[in-house]
């Protein structure tokens, strides 16, 4: 191969055409542009005319193409011009390629590549507990935030005999039953109890808890927003909205007190107020808490998966039948509860999807940020591994029989 | 990992004999070598390929697929179309069913809204919504018009506009809200005239439904809002199909989005939950569908759960043959004429075949 030092006009336009990029052909021939020309071609050449008119790149790939050809070129004339080199050692130091066009020198130059180190294997699920601090924290700022909202909203909620209950197709269907609410609560109540207990034996716990507690916050978040900007009336004239306490700052802040020791629940009598209509908390629990559950437990469960399944749609089917919530309010819930659900769980399984890119629209949410704080260690889908909390090995009655693989997975 | 192929090809090519039978090899080379075909091709950067210049490598035919990535299919449009006619029909039949439902606003009042709390009516905002909604869709039409793609972004426009107004229907007519103010004027309800029923849901189709030309005196469409719907899904799409670099015209075009759906609520016609709830499901739809179509991974992935909407069976015969992410191009809508509009004053083979990133 003949050195670039010694190409003329022609074997730069045969150089051109062989690399792809015809378009410089027509204006470096022009300009009579030959092999040592060509190497003194810079960034700047590109930005005037004529270059700048037919590069569409800045000149990015000539140039690129360029350098590889000064490479070849140098490490040809190293190997002819130096047979008994440094064989094989190692350079005592480094020293960049020259560019400016000065290759025919035979001098050492080495080339440094580096050597990206071995980092030892990270875990791929680091536990991170202070994370998860950070989601619980969020989480109980959404619910005192929401039963702050409550409360405040419970002043503005127009009294039943001034605006009457909304028309409801479900309403009309269905007449009202009133056991129906507590076997929402009660349902409630179970399927939160054995997503406790699942979490409680899930490896991950770290990472897994983190996910339900910054997507149970978000949505009493959304939940505080809706509830608050437009107050729905009372669905139904059985209701029993305790009295105003119009300004009276202390009884107010003892009521949400009372909500949030209660979490809530009309069994536990601390959900008196009125107005948390639109949408729905009780639909919330109910749907996240089954997607939790199926999500996390091994597929092969499928009695399992139906069972919560039969609990958390009778629980919903209740709420409408006691006549505690509107149609609207149950159906927004079940929405923004999945698609939320869908969506961050979607993103921390995909690497692509945790960076922000053109195709990447998912990345557009408000809470990306807090999502890539949260996932950004973790690599790949988390997998259902169980293992027993450290504390249970402590028992007495299990230590005549020992199982090394129980907790070592 | 590159060098000691470096050394092996450089020690064959230092046995051939001198530069003359070099020039040679190179011509010869340049006629045997596949790889480096003539432009056209896409530019591969690797240090390997820039050094391959010796005939003792082996020729890996790549084939050239002669599918093309961006397939129009029109008649995929056109059932995406009807599905949007469809759902725009049921849309006005169900407002029409809510009416006879809504609750008179002197036994109902409209229900306390934090916004209008805080700000008063004005009675000519709406119009302005509308202006700005007619406007937006103008604009968006005419981008269409001159867009390269126009069957794929159609298509997904149709559907996306029929899939958001089914779930209006359905929120509409679940639970029905009362009218937002002492200031709107129902029509009269028409007990069981199914005559005249037809007749006011052709006046409302025919009117698209716009309060400017008198098609709109039904009440009862409140949660969630239509009005911004369309603000917002215009500006979306009209923002993702053009330009990154034209910040001017989709700053314009969001304020145009911005103060139609603020003037939605300063005319007190729609409460402030309809209004919010309509742009969170608009700006959410969008995003999932044009993310699931844009990254291709996503369609082989297991633990996708993106696919467990309603929609995705739809959302997969629309897009199953599109194999890449729609770029931004443009071209005259007639063929003989195709410059494109990037640079009306130069001619660039390269541009508009390969260069769209």
């Amino acid at each position: 191969m003949k050195n670039v030092e010694a190409w003329s006009a022609e074997d730069v336009s045969d150089w051109l055409i062989k690399e792809g990029m015809p378009e410089y052909m027509d204006v470096l021939r022009q300009s009579q542009t030959d092999g040592p020309a060509l190497l003194r071609l810079t960034q700047a050449d590109f930005q005037v005319p004529p270059l700048s008119r037919v590069s569409h790149d800045n000149g990015q790939q000539l140039l690129e193409r360029m350098d590889i050809l000064r490479m070849t070129t140098h490490i040809e004339d190293h190997k002819n011009g130096h047979a008994n080199g440094h064989v094989g050692g190692m350079p005592n130091g480094t020293s960049k390629l020259q560019r400016n066009g000065t290759l025919g020198r035979k001098d050492f130059e080495m080339i440094r590549i580096p050597m990206p180190t071995i980092e030892p294997p990270r875990c791929p699920f680091p536990t991170e507990w202070w994370k998860t601090g950070i989601a619980f924290t969020y989480a109980v700022i959404c619910f005192v935030t929401t039963s702050v909202v409550i409360s405040v909203v419970h002043e503005r909620v127009p009294p039943k005999e001034h605006t009457p209950p909304l028309p409801d197709k479900f309403f009309d269907l269905f007449d009202r039953r009133e056991w129906a609410f507590s076997i929402c609560e009660i349902n409630g109540m179970l399927l939160v109890g054995l997503w406790l207990i699942q979490w409680i034996l899930l490896k991950h716990r770290s990472i897994i808890g983190r996910r339900f507690f910054f997507i149970v916050g978000t949505l009493y978040l959304y939940r505080c927003i809706t509830m608050y900007i437009t107050t729905l009336p009372v669905p139904g004239m059985h209701f029993k909205c305790s009295p105003k306490l119009l300004g009276d700052w202390e009884a107010q802040m003892r009521r949400i007190m009372k909500m949030i020791a209660g979490g809530g629940l009309s069994i536990t009598g601390s959900h008196t107020m009125c107005g948390d209509y639109l949408y729905s908390g009780h639909t919330v629990m109910l749907t996240l808490t089954f997607l939790f559950i199926k999500e996390y437990s091994p597929r092969r469960f499928w009695w399992y998966h139906w069972f919560c399944l039969t609990l958390s749609a009778t629980g919903i089917f209740c709420i409408l039948l006691a006549h505690d919530h509107y149609t609207v309010d149950v159906v927004v819930a079940y929405f923004i509860t999945t698609r939320l659900f869908w969506w961050y769980h979607t993103m921390a399984n995909q690497q692509s999807l945790k960076e922000t890119s053109q195709s990447n629209l998912l990345s557009r949410v408000w809470w990306y940020r807090l999502f890539r704080y949260f996932e950004e260690n973790v690599n790949g889908t988390v997998p259902r591994n169980y293992q027993l909390p450290v504390s249970v090995r402590a028992l007495s009655w299990m230590r005549g029989v020992k199982y090394s693989r129980l907790d070592s997975q | 990992m590159a060098s000691p192929e470096l050394a092996s090809a450089e020690d064959s090519s230092t046995r051939n004999p001198n530069s003359g039978k070099e020039d040679g090899s190179v011509s010869g080379t340049k006629k045997t070598c596949p790889v480096h075909a003539p432009a056209g091709e896409e530019a591969k950067r690797s240090f390997r390929k820039g050094i391959a210049r010796h005939n003792d490598y082996v020729k890996i035919s790549v084939p050239e697929s002669k599918v093309s990535r961006l397939p129009t299919e029109w008649w995929k449009t056109a059932i995406a179309f009807f599905y949007a006619a469809f759902n725009l029909v049921l849309t006005t039949v169900v407002i029409t069913v809510v009416h006879e439902r809504v609750p008179p606003k002197e036994s109902s009042p409209p229900l306390p809204d934090k916004f209008f709390d805080y700000i008063d009516r004005v009675k000519w905002a709406f119009t302005v919504t509308e202006v700005n909604g007619m406007v937006l869709v103008a604009i968006w039409l005419v981008q269409l018009f001159f867009f390269k793609y126009k069957s794929i972004a159609c298509r997904r426009f149709f559907f996306l506009i029929g899939t958001l107004y089914l779930y209006r229907c359905v929120t509409m007519y679940v639970t029905t809200l009362p009218v937002p103010g002492m200031h709107m004027n129902c029509a009269p309800k028409l007990q069981g005239d199914t005559q005249a029923k037809i007749q006011r849901i052709l006046q409302l189709i025919s009117g698209a439904g716009l309060s400017i030309n008198n098609s709109h005196l039904l009440c009862g469409d409140f949660l969630y809002s239509g009005h911004t719907v369309m603000l917002t899904l215009t500006y979306l799409f009209i923002k993702e199909y053009s330009p990154k670099s034209f910040w001017w015209y989709h700053l314009v075009c969001w304020l145009l989005s911005a103060v139609g759906v603020l003037c939605i609520l300063v005319a007190h016609e729609h409460y402030t939950v309809d209004v919010v709830v309509a742009y969170f499901i608009t700006s959410r739809l969008f995003w999932w569908y044009h993310t699931m179509a844009n990254l291709q991974i996503l369609k082989c992935s297991p633990n996708n759960y993106l696919t467990n909407t309603w929609w995705n069976p739809l959302f997969n015969f629309f897009e199953r043959n599109v194999q890449t992410s729609v770029p931004c191009s443009y071209s005259w809508p007639i063929t003989w004429a195709s410059a494109c509009l990037k640079n009306p004053c130069k001619k660039y083979s390269m541009v508009q075949s390969s260069r769209e990133e």
